[in-house]
């Protein structure tokens, strides 16, 4: 899962990403408002967390904008908790809205349900054969034995269970799980699918040669 | 009582009274004038009757020798028998003018009709108070007389027991020939009438009172209305609705023009409460942000073990966060205290150039190394006031001109007296502000730019505009875009008042 965070306050900028990083997404930052909706417009975003006050363009802006040709889940981070800003927020197409200061086990909680959401998932739990994944606690079983995968494995067995049906190809995959300081043209790819093979079985990510991956 | 402590109560109370008392006077006037009226009526007839029974006496009035009225005493003989013939025992022998027996003539008897609802009777006595004639008739209501008069002739005869209806109205006259005449009569329809005329009275005054009343709860509802408005606008502001106005249309009067007043007072109390609401809000807006890079750090680096050098970061994060809240809060008790009029301003003369100058090198180190040059143009001059807050504006002022300036920029700072004020200039040429946000610099957590990151709460300006007014004097700003902006200072002159 590839997320945007656009803020501008560095510190809590870093904060944040190093945050996400740790929770096992692929995160992208930018400190402005032309930088955010350049990233926004540019890569498909699980999730974006927008700050409203930003330099250059602010956060309604970014938003009315990527609407228009956009449909990537919007979580709104600002300062102002006055009612009507809510209601401009949730108005202008924002999916969730959090208030400064925020709880950080909160915001992540509200970003596992936009992208649940938009991958029209309504529960955490996700039965694939004997394999269980639990979004909400990262975490996956097999035959109902917790099974060890790293933040990547996780990410990429949560993208493709999350599209579950769909073949997903590997540039799809290389946008959503690495995030722009990563080296996309490794094949690091092909070593983490591998390892969730030997993990969850040979037969859980099918290859559709010449296309992709899929979980059917 | 809680009724008679509203006004609109008092007032219909004291109107009512009024209206009673002058009804009541009304109508005692007008029965008395109706009494006078009816008794001078009948006091002309029992006149006349006088004047016929006189000349009927001594034979040369009207009565006597006249001939009958209209109607045959044939015909009135049945109708009005003649009185009563005195018995010889009653009667005492003429003197030398010795009055006639009196018999009163047939064509006078409709004078005396005892079937009139008057009922007029006379009584005469001789000189030595005996009767020699009365008006009473045999089947016809008549009086006993049952004290004679002494001789005195105002003394009235004592009717207590006749039986013509009470009350009486009389007059007695002694003639010069010596005899006493009595005319009376029943006053009873007159009564009738005026108790008529006094039931009359009152039903119209009743009427009166009642519209006058009703009017009056009109009138005064209508004049109490305005006060009511005022009250009830007045409870709701009181309960915290500090929107409402008071609706009052007229404002000419004096309830109107209270109102307006009013309005004008709750208008300026919405807009400093307003204010007051907008600055904890921004305060709070101001105060967010750092908080929240204090708690995403600090959770994020409590997540898991850390090494040294990450929780370093961490804490240097906060400490900056913190920092920053420091500075707001500075700013907001400064701003607090300059509004509550707690800062008291010094007021010494001191070289406003020096504190210029010493200024300028404190910020130099900013400018150079941005390659920003500062120049000069400062008159040696002394004004009054607090030399450290001035210099703090001076200080703001320099900041943001080298802030807001582009690398190799220019600032000059002018000192200069004009027309008795002294003007510092400070100018800059940088990105300026843009039009649109010229007005609202001073405004406290204004920003040009939208963005934080500069680390300004956006109260620098605010806070040099109140040290200024505290000083008397005003701050003002030009610009334009992408060329400068200057911003003035004007102060009075040392000893001119401020």
């Amino acid at each position: 899962m590839r997320i945007l965070i656009v803020e501008d306050e560095p510190d809590l900028l870093s904060g944040l990403a190093q945050a996400l990083r740790e929770e096992g997404y692929a995160v992208d930052t930018a400190n402005d408002g032309e930088d955010g909706f350049y990233k926004a417009e540019n890569y498909n975003y699980d999730a974006v967390v927008l700050d409203v006050m930003l330099p250059k363009m602010d956060g309604w802006q970014i938003l009315a904008r990527l609407r228009k040709i956009k449909k990537t889940p919007v979580l709104m981070l600002t300062a102002k908790d006055q009612s009507r800003d809510r209601v401009r927020g949730l108005d202008t197409g924002a999916d969730d809205y959090m208030v400064k200061p925020f709880d950080l086990p909160e915001l992540f909680a509200r970003l596992r349900a936009l992208i649940r959401r938009s991958a029209n998932q309504t529960t955490n739990l996700i039965e694939i054969g004997d394999v269980k994944i639990d979004t909400a606690a990262r975490n996956v079983h097999r035959a109902g034995k917790l099974m060890e995968l790293t933040a990547r494995e996780y990410a990429l067995v949560e993208f493709l269970v999350l599209h579950r049906g769909e073949v997903v190809t590997r540039t799809q995959l290389y946008e959503h799980l690495f995030d722009e300081n990563d080296d996309t043209f490794s094949n690091l790819l092909d070593v983490h699918v591998s390892n969730v093979r030997k993990k969850l079985g040979a037969e859980f990510i099918v290859t559709r040669r010449g296309h992709g991956y899929c979980i059917e | 009582m809680k009724i008679f402590k509203s006004i609109k109560w008092r007032l219909q109370v004291w109107y009512g009274l009024i209206l009673v008392a002058v009804l009541a006077a009304l109508g005692f006037t007008a029965y008395q004038l109706q009494r006078d009226l009816l008794m001078s009526r009948i006091d002309s007839e029992l006149q006349r009757r006088f004047g016929v029974i006189a000349d009927a006496l001594h034979g040369h009035g009207p009565g006597r020798g006249r001939p009958p009225f209209d109607r045959p005493p044939s015909e009135q003989t049945p109708d009005y028998p003649p009185p009563r013939d005195q018995s010889p025992g009653d009667f005492l022998p003429p003197e030398e003018r010795q009055p006639p027996e009196f018999h009163l003539p047939p064509q006078q008897y409709a004078l005396f009709d005892p079937r009139e609802a008057h009922q007029f009777y006379y009584y005469i006595l001789d000189r030595e108070g005996k009767e020699i004639g009365s008006s009473t008739n045999s089947g016809a209501p008549f009086v006993t007389i049952t004290t004679k008069l002494p001789g005195e002739q105002n003394t009235a005869p004592d009717l207590s027991s006749g039986r013509v209806p009470p009350p009486y109205h009389f007059i007695g006259h002694i003639l010069p020939s010596g005899e006493t005449i009595w005319v009376g009569c029943s006053i009873a329809p007159e009564m009738a009438a005026l108790n008529t005329t006094a039931i009359k009275l009152a039903i119209v005054s009743a009427i009166i009172l009642f519209f006058g009343l009703a009017g009056g709860w009109w009138i005064s509802s209508r004049a109490i209305r305005p006060v009511e408005n005022i009250s009830a606008t007045a409870v709701k502001i009181s309960a915290g609705d500090l929107s409402q106005r008071i609706n009052s249309a007229d404002t000419e009067s004096e309830l109107g023009q209270l109102a307006a007043v009013l309005n004008s007072t709750f208008a300026r109390l919405e807009a400093s409460f307003a204010q007051q609401k907008q600055f904890a809000s921004d305060a709070a807006h101001e105060l967010r942000t750092p908080v929240s890079v204090i708690l995403t750090q600090a959770q994020t680096a409590l997540n898991r073990e850390r090494e040294a050098g990450e929780y370093k970061q961490t804490v240097e994060a906060c400490q900056r966060a913190a920092l920053r809240m420091k500075k707001l809060i500075s700013a907001l008790l400064e701003l607090a205290r300059l509004d509550a009029g707690q800062e008291q301003m010094k007021r010494l003369r001191f070289d406003f150039s020096r504190t210029i100058t010493d200024s300028i090198e404190l910020v130099r180190p900013l400018a150079d190394a941005r390659g920003i040059k500062i120049s000069t143009e400062l008159s040696p001059l002394e004004i009054e006031g607090d030399s450290e807050r001035l210099g703090q504006v001076v200080l703001n002022l320099l900041t943001n001109a080298i802030q807001y300036n582009h690398d190799g920029g220019e600032v000059k700072a002018v000192l200069k007296p004009e027309n008795g004020i002294v003007i510092l200039a400070v100018s800059d040429t940088g990105q300026g502000i843009p039009a649109e946000d010229l007005p609202r610099v001073f405004e406290r957590f204004y920003r040009a730019d939208k963005s934080r990151s500069s680390g300004n709460a956006g109260l620098g300006l605010a806070i040099c505009q109140a040290i200024v007014a505290g000083h008397g004097g005003s701050i003002d700003v030009t610009s334009r875009e992408n060329a400068g902006s200057t911003f003035t200072v004007r102060l009075p002159a040392p000893g001119r008042p401020a």
